[in-house]
């Protein structure tokens, strides 16, 4: 059972570390953090696969979940100092480390700073759909909503990132 | 889902995904990391569970006294509904000190001859 868990896991690797990064605003570490939280809470049971939805698409909803918590760790520690003594030291700031977005070519880093200006669910839905390959309704099922509501951030997502790139080319 | 005119989209995703990909820690690695990351047990769950509800009694105490304040409304004592008895009061008793509480009537009486 275990094993096939690990392998499961392991096929969405690749994939769920791309997610990992988008929820954390591309910040190399604090994906890494949010992917072995993941791996954690899934290995040890605290997140169980029902069958409701496709593998997939449950690990990418543990992921979104584990990143909202992070984030919110984190704003705690910058509002309550005090806080960091029972919240451990971990940190996401949602920014692109400095290494990551070096390395990045030209296309994408342009990418992603257009993505970086739009509202965290467009950039979510336009992630799930384009680079994830999902649905509009799976991207729903992992961000949460509707699907009325997620074809509206995508549609509007695109739109919106169409013309930051276009900004972006002008420049 | 996407459209002929998304292709270009498409393409940067691609390129994002491709560029991810590249960097993507390893699998094992990764499983080791968070195996080796403390669960967080009961305890730990509980001192969170007290930390959350020390900051709530905190905040409540700091609204209520601020609220008061500023409302005016300020904790006193009536002292006129206070009664206290030192231990030695009943040194200053004084035999038939019930009479000395009492006020005596002035005016008009009839002496009755009987009781002379």
């Amino acid at each position: 059972m275990a094993a096939d868990l690990t392998a499961e896991l392991e096929q969405l690797h690749a994939a769920a570390f791309g997610w990992a990064l988008s929820c954390c605003g591309w910040d190399r570490t604090a994906a890494e953090d949010v992917l072995q939280a993941t791996y954690l809470k899934l290995l040890d049971g605290r997140a169980r696969f029902d069958g409701r939805s496709s593998f997939r698409t449950f690990v990418f909803g543990v992921i979104a979940r584990t990143a909202r918590e992070a984030r919110r760790r984190s704003t705690l520690r910058r509002w309550l100092p005090l806080a960091s003594l029972v919240l451990g030291p971990e940190a996401v700031d949602g920014r692109p480390d400095p290494a990551t977005a070096l390395a990045r070519a030209d296309q994408t880093a342009r990418l992603v700073r257009a993505l970086g200006r739009l509202s965290a669910r467009q950039r979510q839905v336009l992630h799930l759909v384009f680079y994830e390959d999902l649905t509009i309704a799976e991207a729903a099922a992992v961000a949460g909503v509707s699907v009325g509501t997620a074809r509206t951030h995508y549609e509007r997502g695109k739109a919106a990132l169409r013309r930051l790139l276009e900004d972006e080319d002008r420049e | 889902m996407i459209e002929r005119d998304d292709h270009h989209l498409r393409a940067a995703f691609e390129a994002l995904r491709r560029e991810d990909a590249a960097g993507t820690p390893p699998f094992q690695a990764t499983v080791a990391a968070a195996r080796a990351r403390p669960a967080a047990g009961p305890g730990h769950r509980a001192l969170r569970l007290a930390a959350a509800a020390a900051a709530v009694a905190l905040v409540a105490v700091v609204v209520v006294s601020t609220r008061r304040e500023r409302h005016g409304v300020r904790l006193e004592i009536d002292l006129a509904t206070v009664r206290w008895q030192a231990p030695t009061d009943f040194l200053l008793k004084l035999p038939g000190d019930e009479l000395l509480r009492s006020v005596p009537q002035l005016g008009p009486r009839r002496l009755d001859w009987r009781t002379l």
